[in-house]
Order: structure tokens, then sequence, then C-alpha cells
């Protein structure tokens, strides 16, 4: 199926540009509900969500995997659905299963050719890649016999064996040691430096944090923040004002007031450094000595948190508006 | 890591708006390519190309000369088994069909084939689709390769089994019989009616043992229409015989008298035939729309033009005459077996081969045709 692309436009600046992705799966299960995206060509995107949220339905229906209820927007600036576009896409999806008769090096070739390279571009990258995901000296035995770890590395390679401009990674440091991790990092890192595009999906916060220019997050069906890491976190945008001696009364009126010994702080929240200013001034003209004014933003650990008990809260009370609705509908009978 | 970044500006070798016939060929060949590794990992289909091997290696320790026949040179001292009754390696053609095919090749080795490619549609739809899925390949282009992909098995094998034929033919009986290479397609095709309801069954429901039993029902199944329809043509035929018979000794009597005693005869052997005529017209309506694997692969014997009436036709009719009366389901005393069988021959030799694999076609691509609806529409 190929999406409408008429409706939408892309100036060819995103990689990504999807507008209302939706997915009905049978018993009327809303998978996604009108799902707006855009990634920028050459940045690191981070798709963050918890389970059940949604992830997987989007990253498959941009590989073709599954069919969307409707979807519009571009992939590299084609129609979501068209399949020769899928040539210059690598994906590594998550538990991933590779024939386990064939040999790594063969597993990546293999998909080399469905990817549609000629033979010898593909002999050629597949060595090439087999050594930057460390498995050149495996490269040659049978992909029953690896690890997990080893699998997902295989599975790297052959994501990325069609040399492609967009490579989306389910979940790529599922069951790889620490090391492994790192190394991974760094390949995606290499990858946004050359000017490709990663569209990483992970739960794995830390990781995300690490290396993802922009971020979005996915809570029951629905992008609930979409952004740069900066742009998520100004809103908890925080500052914390530490000065000699105890602060005065009306310092109460910015902030939480706490006292460490002989020092006072005032902890406030605003992205508006007018405020950070006006606190300053006024300490200042009263003779305050100010020994720190630090910043803090909320992690992106505690703004997904924070997120996901919201949407659970609303949930809750739409549930509970729901029963009493009905509650009085039956009392009226 | 790469030496080249891909950038919105330059445009990526692999870039392009449709696809065209070498990259159709450059990934179907790589499904094969694939497919043929996967066929070598497993021991079964090495233990069938070995049986393979025994199979015609049995038929090789077979001699015949004028004086009878033999196996690895010991004379087995069965009269009329001799280079005279059967010229021209019809004995090595006759065991080739008779065993080789008939029942080596249409059941053993079949089955053997049926169990190794019991897991290609389950593990399509199950471990590796995503990725394969996520590749500028068609569902519907993807079902149908992989469906050619497991005729593989049966193709390897039975393009084994033709060629040691043919030498066996050409060195043990002195005759170099091109048209045993007509196996080939013709038990590649027999494979494709069962295999495509194996593939159909693995890819719905990600079970191969599911698809085995399900294939091995269904070929149960249809060996009983067939046996049903081969059963009723007989009846059909004998009575038609039998009708033919009573009418001409009617007609042969000189008093009324006598010929008002067959009458009654007639009129019950008429309406006899109309239901073996309605049972028969059932059967085969039924047999019509399903795959015809005993037909497909006796298509082999007639392509080898194996001879049937082997013997001396007057013994043969003396044989008759003493025998017809007391032998078979369809005893009469106008129908003679060797008469029943000519007409059953007859009967059968009407039935064209666009009939018997046109027919089988059609089932065969109808429900393929389902399981590629099925696979398109799926999300996984």
């Amino acid at each position: 199926m190929v999406a409408d692309a008429r409706t939408h436009t892309s100036d060819g600046s995103n990689a990504i540009d999807l507008v209302d992705v939706t997915k009905m799966y049978a018993g009327r299960v809303h998978a996604l509900q009108g799902v707006a995206m855009r990634v920028p060509r050459g940045e690191i995107f981070g798709l963050l969500g918890p389970n059940g949220a949604g992830k997987s339905t989007l990253v498959k229906i941009m590989t073709t995997i599954v069919r969307p209820t409707t979807a519009h927007g571009t992939i590299l600036g084609m129609p979501i659905g068209h399949r020769p576009t899928l040539a210059r896409v690598g994906y590594l999806p998550e538990h991933h299963r590779f024939p386990a008769y064939l040999t790594g090096r063969q597993c990546v070739e293999f998909f080399g050719a469905m990817s549609l390279m000629r033979r010898t571009e593909r002999k050629r990258r597949t060595s090439e890649l087999l050594d930057v995901v460390g498995m050149g000296a495996w490269g040659d035995r049978r992909v029953g016999t690896y690890s997990k770890g080893m699998q997902q590395r295989t599975g790297l390679a052959a994501a990325l064996v069609n040399d492609p401009e967009l490579v989306i990674l389910d979940e790529p440091t599922d069951g790889v040691d620490p090391v492994g991790r790192r190394e991974i990092r760094d390949v995606l890192l290499r990858m946004r430096d050359e000017g490709r595009t990663v569209f990483l999906n992970s739960h794995l916060l830390g990781e995300v944090e690490l290396v993802c220019d922009r971020v979005a997050i996915m809570l029951k069906g629905k992008v609930e923040r979409h952004g740069t890491m900066a742009e998520l976190t100004h809103e908890s945008r925080a500052w914390r004002v530490t000065i000699e001696g105890a602060l005065p009364a009306w310092s109460a009126e910015f902030g939480v007031v706490s006292t460490d010994g002989p020092r006072a702080s005032i902890d406030f929240k605003s992205d508006d450094l007018a405020v950070l200013q006006a606190l300053i001034d006024r300490l200042r003209d009263e003779g305050a000595v100010i020994i720190g004014v630090r910043e803090t933003r909320e992690s992106l650990e505690d703004l997904f948190m924070r997120l996901v008990r919201d949407v659970d809260g609303r949930a809750a009370a739409v549930g509970a508006s729901n029963v009493n609705h009905a509650m009085r509908a039956g009392g009226a009978r | 890591m790469m030496k080249s970044a891909p950038s919105a500006t330059r445009t990526h070798p692999l870039e392009r708006r449709h696809l065209a016939l070498a990259d159709y060929a450059v990934q179907t060949w790589a499904i094969f390519v694939s497919a043929y590794r996967e066929l070598n990992a497993r021991k079964l289909f090495w233990v069938a190309l070995v049986l393979n091997g025994l199979v015609i290696g049995a038929v090789a320790a077979i001699g015949i000369d004028e004086k009878g026949i033999s196996v690895f040179g010991y004379g087995l001292g069965i009269p009329g088994v001799t280079t005279r009754t059967f010229p021209d390696g019809q004995l090595y053609k006759v065991i080739l069909s008779a065993v080789g095919v008939g029942f080596w090749l249409s059941w053993l080795s079949t089955i053997l084939a049926l169990l190794s490619t019991a897991s290609m549609f389950p593990d399509l739809v199950s471990g590796g689709v995503d990725t394969m899925l996520s590749k500028p390949v068609g569902r519907g282009r993807l079902f149908f390769t992989k469906f050619a992909t497991g005729l593989l098995f049966t193709a390897l094998q039975v393009t084994v089994f033709a060629l040691l034929a043919f030498f066996v033919l050409g060195i043990r009986g002195g005759v170099w019989e091109l048209g045993i290479f007509v196996v080939v397609p013709l038990m590649v095709v027999f494979f494709s009616y069962l295999f495509a309801v194996q593939a159909v069954v693995g890819a719905m429901t990600k079970s191969p043992i599911a698809s085995v039993i399900v294939t091995l029902l269904f070929w149960i199944f249809i060996f009983l229409v067939h046996s049903g329809e081969q059963f009723t043509l007989v009846g059909r035929t004998a009575s038609r015989l039998e009708i033919a018979g009573l009418e001409a000794k009617i007609e042969s009597l000189k008093t009324d008298e006598a010929k008002e005693g067959l009458r009654k005869p007639l009129e019950d052997q008429r309406d006899a035939d109309a239901n073996w005529v309605l049972a028969h017209r059932i059967f085969f309506g039924v047999k019509t729309a399903l795959p015809k694997t005993t037909e497909t692969a006796g298509l082999v014997t007639r392509a080898l033009a194996v001879a049937a009436n082997i013997g001396d036709e007057e013994d043969a009719e003396a044989e008759d005459e003493n025998t017809r009366r007391q032998r078979g389901f369809f005893r009469s005393q106008f129908v003679s077996e060797r008469k029943l069988r000519a007409a059953m021959d007859e009967e059968m030799a009407k039935r064209p081969v666009w009939w018997i694999v046109g027919t089988s076609f059609a089932f065969e691509i109808v429900l393929l045709s389902f399981g590629a609806w099925w696979f398109r529409r799926r999300d996984f």
C-alpha cells in the first residue's frame, strides 16, 4: 500500500515526514491515533515510549511491514509504502531472526541483494561492515552458532549494507554487552557525521539521551512530546540560587527556600532569564553574597515518567467520568 | 566506515522510482541461492539423494538377456522374462516407471520433500519476515518466489534420478532414452500440487507440523476421490459393455420368446447404468476441481511408452474366457477383463494432458492466489 502523499508535500529536508498515521487493529485496538512527526535529515532521532505505546507499529508502517489504516506523508521524499525507496532504507528489527543455515557474511550479502545491490558492491560492503561491527573473524560461521550480541551486530551490518540514507533501528543494543553498546553508539554517531538519518526506537532512556538530537515520546498511540532535548526540557528549566547567610522573607515569593548550615538556597522553575536577573538584582541590592547560580533541567527519564503519569492520570479521569456518566444515565432510567 | 556520505543533494545509487528487470533478477536469484543453501543444510535432502542412488542402483543391478532375468548376475529363473518379451530396455522402463516413479518419486520422495520444506513458509511469516518485507520486494512476488524455491528440492532430486536413470537405460538397457527427462517437469508439477497446500497452511498456521498433516490428509482425500472415480468408471464402463453385449445378443436371437427372456435383464442393466453414470459424474466433478496426482505421475508412463500388453494375444483371450465368470467385481458373460481393460484404457486416453495438468494447475493457482492475498493483507 502506498500512502497518499498528495495532501502533503515535503521540501526534502526531512527524511521522515508523517502526517496523520493511524492504525486500528482488528478488535478495535487503536494502536496509532493520528501520529505526526518530522525527522530532519542527518540527525539521530529517538522514539521513546513504554511497551504498547505504538512505537513498533509506527516503525513497521514506515517499513511496510504493517499496513496503516491511514497514512499520509513521506519517507526520503517519497510516499510511505513506495517500495523502491526501501532500497535506501536500512532496518534492524527488534527480535530479528536470521536464517540459521546462513553464515553472517551470506546473511549480510543476502539482504544487500534484496536491497538491489549488485554482487561486487555488496561483497565489498559486507566485508567492510563485518569489520566495523566487530564480526570480521566470525563472518564465515553460521548464524545459528552466534550469541545474541553477535546476531545483533550482524543485524546492524545487514541494516547498513545498502549504504542507507535512513537507518531505522529497533532496540539495536538489545542483548549486547556494555562494550558492544558503546561500539554501537559510536557507529550511530559516525553515521550521523556521514550525513545519514538514524531513527532509533528504544526504551533505554539513557542511551537515547546520549546520542539523539531529537526525541519523540509516544504514549498510547499518540506523540505526546516531540523536539530537541532542549525543547523538550525547557518547561522544566529550573534555577538554584545559593547565598551566604539567611534569605530575606520576600524570597519565598520566588520559589522554595531551604537552608544548609550557613547557606541558604532558593529553587524556582522558570524559562525566563529576566526572572532570574530580577532575583539576583534584588538580592544584591540587599547586600546578599551570592555564591552560586545553577541551572537544573528535568532529565529525559524524569520527563518521560512525568508524561506517563500524566497520561495515565488523564485516562483514569476519563474512565471515572465515563463511569459517572454511565451511572447517572443508569439512574435516570 | 562508509566512504561516501549520502545526502539530500547526491543521488543514491539505489534510488529509483520503479524496479527494473535486473533488480527483480538480483532479488530472485538471491532468494533461490538462499533456498538452495537451506536445502543443503538439511539432512533429509542428502538422505533423499542417497536413497535416489540406491533406487537407481537396485534397478541397475537387474540384468536381462535372451535366457532370463538376473540380479547381480544371479539368475532368478523367472520364465518368460527375456529380451524377447522385453526388448529395447522395456524391462528397465517398466521398473523405472512402476517402482522409480510410481513408488519412489510419487510416494517416498514426495513425503521426504514435504518434510524437508515444511518449515519454509512458517519461517517466512515468523522470524525473518520483518527484515524481508522492509526490502523493496512486493509481498505477492515474495510469496510466489518462495513457493518456487520450495520446488527446488524435488527439482534437484528428480534431476539426479533422471540422470542416473538415463545412464541405467543406456548402459544396461542399450537405449539412450532422452524422454526419461520428462520426469523432471512432471514430478515437479506433481509435487507443486501438494506443496501449494503445504505452503498456504504453513503460512497461515505458522506450524510445520500442521502443514504436513493437513497436506497428507489432503493427499489421502484426493487419492480417495481418485479411487472412487476409477471404481465408478469401471462400473460405468462394464455396464456399458454389458448393455452392448445384451443388445447384440438379443439382436442375434431368432425367436421372440428367447429375446423376451433377455429384455428384463437389459432393462435392469439400464437402470443400474443410470446409477453408475450419476455416481461417476459426481466423483468426476469433484475430481476435476482437485489436483490429479495419480494421472500426473501416470503421464511419465505415457511418455516412456511403456508397453502394457506383454504376452500373446490369443493366450490372453483364452485366459479371459476361462476366468471372466469367476474373476473380479464386475463378472459378466458379455464383458471380458481384457475388453474392460481396453475400454478403460480408451476412456483414460480420452483425458488429454491439458485436462490433467490444466485443471490441477487451476486448483493450485486458486489456492496460491488465496495464500498470496492473505499474505499481502496481513500485518506482521
